[in-house]
């Protein structure tokens, strides 16, 4: 008995043993498993188990495992610093912090010897990824597409009712703007049983920059450097609030909640409320982003009220300025994914990034699988009509066929370029764009003479080239003197602009006046002074 | 006295020393199991609460994280004082007081009375369900109370429907533009949230109470109100009082949550507190230093409150402390 027992223990030992080294046997050969933090959360990641990314596994042998910051990235990002844990690939946006604490690993030398598509795909602009000028080390590869054309606009949206119920007035002032929405909220001061909202802003969080900061640099002409106006003469930079152009552009905002025309919880209000107000109908105007407010405009459209989605137009402070929302700022390669020094297989990860940067691969992440996603006809890419019906409308597409959840932040052909086969890079083009605009959109656009919003905008052409790109990219040190007193000035906007805005029209002028020299006492000509020397740098720096 | 005296006195007192320690030994000998027993905790302790303190050195360093702790350049109390000359440290800091002491009050009393009206609830199936429903919203996250909050208060929203229906108000009020009824509504909120969960532990002590005490006050003839007062009250004494100092010690602890997302920009002059302060000019900066110097100032108002709050308690308790 007792024998039987240890012959039987000892069977169980050998076959766990071996059953051990087939296991080892079969890890050979199970994909390399990369980590990486990513700075933007990506709702539609599966962890590399859609097809897309089983494909990318499939030719690469690499699999991603991908962090997502919970709440202010820029948070975890300081926290990964200080205990010096790093992942593998890290997605930045701004270099600097890395950079200063040495967590990044040159890929120059990498890029000789292994980047072939990588060259390829960057050209000139590689030497834009150098840091600096005492460093020209290359830390990361730039996300966003490069040379890409800029076909959608966003600006001042106002609901197609509205222009359709003036008989498409001229659109050009924040005037015509305020008129237009006065008129017909004198019109209509309910829509569907619910009390109509004028102008509605975004103030939760960092969404102020979006949707109260940033439409009066781009009402008044400047095209967007983040929290800076840089003149174009002397390359100084000035913190944009404290532009007197920009003052205007408040004052008017004061004006229009003095008038009853601002939405009274335009400051108040968190993001689920606003396009929960969006989605029901009743906000005539907005001063946002596409992006922004999309979500809330596909359940309009769901709904069949295309009359309530939005037109997009070039509204100025007056007749001097020009809406800069086409200005190409050129690539400006300064956010992007970086090797950690931590990372245990270089190699493979910089070749992983090279491979992603192929044709084959720019082709896979954005068009997806041949015969499944795509076909090709005569030597054409198509989407079948059945997949593009899923594509525009089901908002799990993504998720799960994986088209499109690795083409950003990752190295990117920009829209409109073509490839050796003659078809472009990534699926949005032209016509694509006209294809998704509703009837009402379209019969809007004829009215006033255009086949595309982007064709009532002052076109690119009209534009000089900024010698240094998007200033909003560039990587700014960690030192005291600068952080501080931005960070500070920054808070500062946040409460003081909605309290101006709110206040009553004779007190604008010197509350106005008062939060300036607030400003000036919290340093701001000091983080200005800074940024203006790195402004500087990044020209010499691009231009040797 | 003569000397010898003093001497044997001397030596008496030796002697109770030396026979002291022995006995401590003897009596360490007798215990070892139970030392071994704690020993895994101590180690614990000391691991995961004063190890750690060691970091407390960056505040006085300009801290880089990448450089090793030699490497490190000494600023002295360059932070402390920074910290002490900010205006806004003073404004966050009363904002955490307040909050918190309104908590405290709030968080404090109700329960504790809530506790009470449960337990004289009679008809028990009531009783439990009551129970039930008031501590489930323990079990909700702050982000989900924040977006019930800031729907309640909103201007189509049904505090202000009600109150216009009922002809309190004129005009709808945007509740969460006013900086004044900030710390109210977080205090509503939380009280709403906690209500239930933190009755739970008086409602444990006022079961435990002897119920012949009720009996033999009912015997004198005293009614409800009288029974509360003179039994459940003194019964759940002991615990009133953990629960104070155990509060009291954390009132400069009130992490940021509810308030940062409660919180708009009109009102950031009522809603901002220590720890979000401590997160936006210490880490999000890379100021790792200053975080490290606004931690340490926390704790030590913290070991200040608890002390203080124990010798006020100790007087009230004919002089014995709880800790």
């Amino acid at each position: 008995m007792r024998t039987r027992r240890a012959l039987l223990l000892s069977l169980v030992w050998i076959v766990a043993l071996a059953g051990l080294g087939v296991c080892s046997i079969i890890g050979a050969q199970k994909p390399l498993e990369l980590t990486m933090f990513s700075y933007d959360i990506n709702p539609n990641y599966t962890g590399f188990e859609d097809p897309i990314g089983r494909e990318i596994t499939k030719r690469t042998g690499i699999k991603l495992s991908i962090e997502y910051p919970v709440g202010d990235p820029e948070e975890r990002i300081m926290l990964m610093i200080a205990s010096g844990e790093y992942p593998d690939l890290i997605f930045h946006k701004g270099a600097g912090k890395f950079v200063d604490a040495g967590a990044f690993i040159d890929l120059t030398s990498y890029i000789e010897q292994y980047g072939a598509n990588i060259k390829k795909l960057y050209g000139p602009y590689l030497k834009r990824m150098r840091y600096d000028l005492n460093d020209r080390s290359i830390y990361y590869l730039g996300c966003y597409g490069v040379d890409s054309q800029i076909w959608d606009v966003s600006g001042f949206e106002l609901q197609h009712a509205v222009v359709k119920e003036l008989g498409y007035p001229k659109m050009e002032t924040l005037q015509d703007f305020e008129n237009a929405i006065k008129a017909y909220m004198k019109k209509y001061p309910t829509i569907d049983g619910r009390p109509t909202i004028g102008l509605s802003l975004l103030a939760d969080d960092w969404r102020f920059l979006i949707s109260v900061t940033n439409p009066a640099v781009a009402a008044t002409g400047a095209p967007d450097d983040g929290q800076w106006y840089i003149d174009f003469e002397t390359q100084e930079a000035v913190y944009h609030i404290t532009r007197p152009e920009e003052k205007e552009y408040f004052r008017w905002l004061n004006h229009m909640n003095a008038l009853g025309l601002l939405d009274p919880e335009s400051f108040v209000q968190k993001y689920d409320q606003y396009k929960a107000k969006i989605a029901q109908g009743r906000v005539l105007a907005l001063t946002d982003q596409r992006w922004e407010y999309e979500e809330a405009e596909r359940a309009l459209r769901q709904a069949g009220k295309f009359e309530r989605t939005y037109g997009n137009y070039p509204i100025v402070l007056d007749e001097r300025f020009k809406r800069p929302d086409l200005w190409d700022p050129g690539y400006s390669a300064s956010w992007g994914v970086g090797i950690s020094v931590n990372c245990k297989h270089k190699e493979e990860a910089f070749k992983f990034l090279d491979w992603m940067a192929s044709d084959e691969a720019q082709v896979l992440v954005n068009w997806g699988l041949e015969g499944v996603n795509y076909r090709v006809e005569n030597r054409k890419r198509v989407i079948p009509p059945a997949e593009l019906e899923q594509k525009n409308n089901d908002p799990l597409y993504i998720k799960k066929s994986g088209v499109g959840l690795y083409v950003y932040p990752f190295p990117q052909r920009g829209d409109g370029l073509v490839d050796p086969t003659g078809n472009t890079y990534t699926t949005l083009t032209k016509d694509f764009i006209k294809e998704r605009y509703s009837p009402v959109e379209k019969q809007v656009l004829a009215s006033y003479g255009a086949e595309m919003w982007m064709d009532l905008y002052p076109q690119s052409s009209e534009f000089p080239l900024k010698p240094w790109g998007a200033a909003w990219q560039i990587p700014t040190p960690m030192n005291e003197d600068f952080t501080v007193p931005l960070q500070r000035c920054d808070d500062l906007c946040k409460k003081r602009i909605p309290e101006i805005v709110l206040a009553d029209p004779s007190a604008f002028d010197r509350l106005w006046d008062n939060f300036q020299k607030e400003l000036e006492n919290l340093g701001i000509h000091k983080a200005e002074a800074i940024f203006t020397q790195l402004i500087q740098e990044r020209i010499a720096l691009w231009n040797d | 006295m003569s000397r010898t005296g003093e001497e044997s006195g001397q030596l008496n007192y030796c002697f109770e020393k030396q026979q002291k320690y022995k006995r401590y030994f003897q009596r360490l000998y007798r215990q070892r199991y139970l030392f071994l027993m704690v020993l895994p905790f101590l180690v614990w302790v000391i691991v995961f609460k004063y190890i750690p303190i060691w970091g407390w050195t960056m505040a006085f360093q300009d801290y880089k994280p990448h450089f090793s702790f030699l490497e490190q350049t000494w600023v002295g109390f360059k932070y402390f004082i920074e910290l002490f000359h900010d205006r806004q440290f003073y404004l966050v800091l009363r904002n955490t007081l307040v909050m918190s002491l309104l908590s405290l009050l709030c968080g404090y009393t109700f329960p504790i009375i809530f506790a009470i009206f449960i337990n004289e609830i009679r008809h028990k199936f009531f009783q439990k369900t009551i129970q039930t429903i008031s501590y489930l919203p323990h079990f909700v996250s702050w982000v989900v109370v924040a977006g019930i909050f800031t729907k309640l208060l909103a201007i189509g929203g049904p505090i202000n429907q009600l109150l216009l229906e009922l002809g309190l108000l004129k005009e709808p009020v945007l509740f969460m533009a006013k900086g004044e009824y900030f710390w109210g509504i977080v205090t509503v909120a939380d009280l709403w949230k906690e209500l239930g969960w933190n009755s739970i532990i008086f409602l444990a002590a006022i079961v435990s109470i002897d119920e012949n005490l009720y009996e033999a006050a009912q015997m004198d003839g005293a009614n409800r109100f009288r029974q509360i007062w003179h039994v459940t009250l003194p019964g759940i004494r002991m615990v009133v009082f953990i629960m104070l100092i155990m509060s009291i010690g954390n009132l400069i602890n009130i992490g940021f949550e509810r308030q940062f997302l409660l919180q708009n920009n009109l009102v950031k002059d009522y809603s901002e507190v220590l720890d979000l302060y401590a997160l936006t000019y210490g880490i999000r900066v890379a100021r790792y230093a200053y975080g490290t110097a606004v931690g340490i100032f926390k704790s030590v108002v913290s070991i200040i409150l608890l002390l203080v709050a124990n010798t006020v308690v100790k007087r009230f308790n004919d002089g014995t402390a709880v800790l």
